[in-house]
């Protein structure tokens, strides 16, 4: 039984990809150190480029292992969302140390922000404005996807790809609204804490959307080339997985970060 | 101007039309041939030689990058003469 079990799983062929993208961190992260003194993106640059080829070429690998080698047997499938949750739960975590750090600063004000919160001079979005029209947006992709899922299920091929196009068009408009607000929000980062907080906070968020639009575009291209069948298609589950932990970190940055005068 | 116009709206029409008739065809049986194939190669290699100009490239890229890298902290290690 247990040999049984052994034979279902399988060794990865070696690979250079943990390498180069290790290479790529190097080159990132003093890339990043080396612009801020001497004011030349030359090597952050070179690390961002190696980081997009070896995310290329490591998730084509792993499409050739799972769907045309077969390798991704139920065991090797339990393995790999073990992972994804696991990841997921680590990005939850990640953001529970931002929004940590605005309310240390809000629910006890210093003196230096006026005693109040939000602080003396900043002119805070109205919530029910753009704010609320992303919440909506991003909850209209969280239909979306799950109408995606269903028609993966029930073997709806155009349906699904109707359902996915959808959402990664919901992704974009979500983007789009978010650069503008950016651009005319009345604070900036350097705003005090109230500004590092919103900023880092909804840039980090945003940014995670951009991936979950990146994740939903790819499983559009392997949908469209039927990579997936109505009971195989891990890598849709985890890229709705990853999105949906997205939107919820969204909706509770709406009922936090997002506060008026009022307040 | 309009005339410009009439022909983009002429063409997109048109290319929209061919594009919903030509249906994307299921090359997965063929995939799954070239990439099951008993010949030795790496996963990361099977695909063919656009997989070892890929490959090369990036490990060209990777040697490149760590000798810029050292270079430019080695340089930033030492003070530079202000002028």
């Amino acid at each position: 039984m247990a040999h049984q079990a052994h034979a279902m799983l399988y060794s990865v062929d070696p690979s250079p990809s943990p390498l180069t993208g290790a290479v790529a961190a190097l080159l990132m992260t003093s890339g990043l150190a080396i612009s801020m003194h001497f004011h030349t993106t030359t090597l952050m640059s070179l690390g961002l480029v190696l980081l997009l080829l070896t995310m290329y070429q490591s998730s084509r690998d792993i499409i050739r292992e799972g769907t045309f080698q077969g390798h991704h047997t139920p065991p090797v499938q339990k393995g790999l969302r073990y992972g994804m949750i696991l990841f997921i739960t680590s990005e939850v975590f990640f953001f529970l140390g931002f929004f940590s750090a605005f309310y240390h600063s809000s629910l006890a004000p210093t003196p230096e922000l006026g005693g109040c919160s939000p602080p003396t001079g900043i002119t805070t979005l109205n919530p029910f404005e753009v704010p609320l029209l992303n919440t909506a947006v991003l909850l209209a992709s969280g239909v979306t996807v799950t109408s995606a899922h269903h028609s993966i299920m029930e073997g709806q091929r155009k349906q699904a790809i109707q359902s996915l196009t959808l959402t990664i068009l919901l992704g974009f408009y979500f983007t789009a609204l978010q650069a503008m607000e950016y651009y005319e929000a009345p604070f900036t980062i350097a705003d005090g804490v109230y500004g590092s907080t919103f900023f880092v906070a909804t840039g980090f968020h945003g940014l995670h959307v951009i991936i979950g639009s990146t994740f939903f575009a790819i499983c559009l291209l392997r949908q469209a080339q039927y990579h997936f069948t109505s009971d195989h298609h891990f890598g849709f589950e985890a890229a709705a997985s990853y999105s949906h932990s997205c939107l919820m970190s969204y909706d509770s940055s709406f009922t936090s970060l997002f506060t008026d005068e009022a307040s | 101007m309009f005339r410009t116009m009439n022909a983009v709206q002429q063409m997109a029409r048109r290319s929209i039309c061919s594009s919903a008739r030509r249906q994307v065809e299921n090359k997965v049986p063929q995939k799954q041939k070239v990439f099951q194939e008993d010949n030795g190669m790496p996963v990361h290699l099977k695909g063919g030689s656009s997989d070892a100009l890929l490959y090369r490239a990036t490990m060209a890229l990777t040697v490149l990058g760590v000798g810029f890298t050292l270079y430019e902290l080695v340089k930033a290690s030492f003070p530079q003469k202000k002028d």
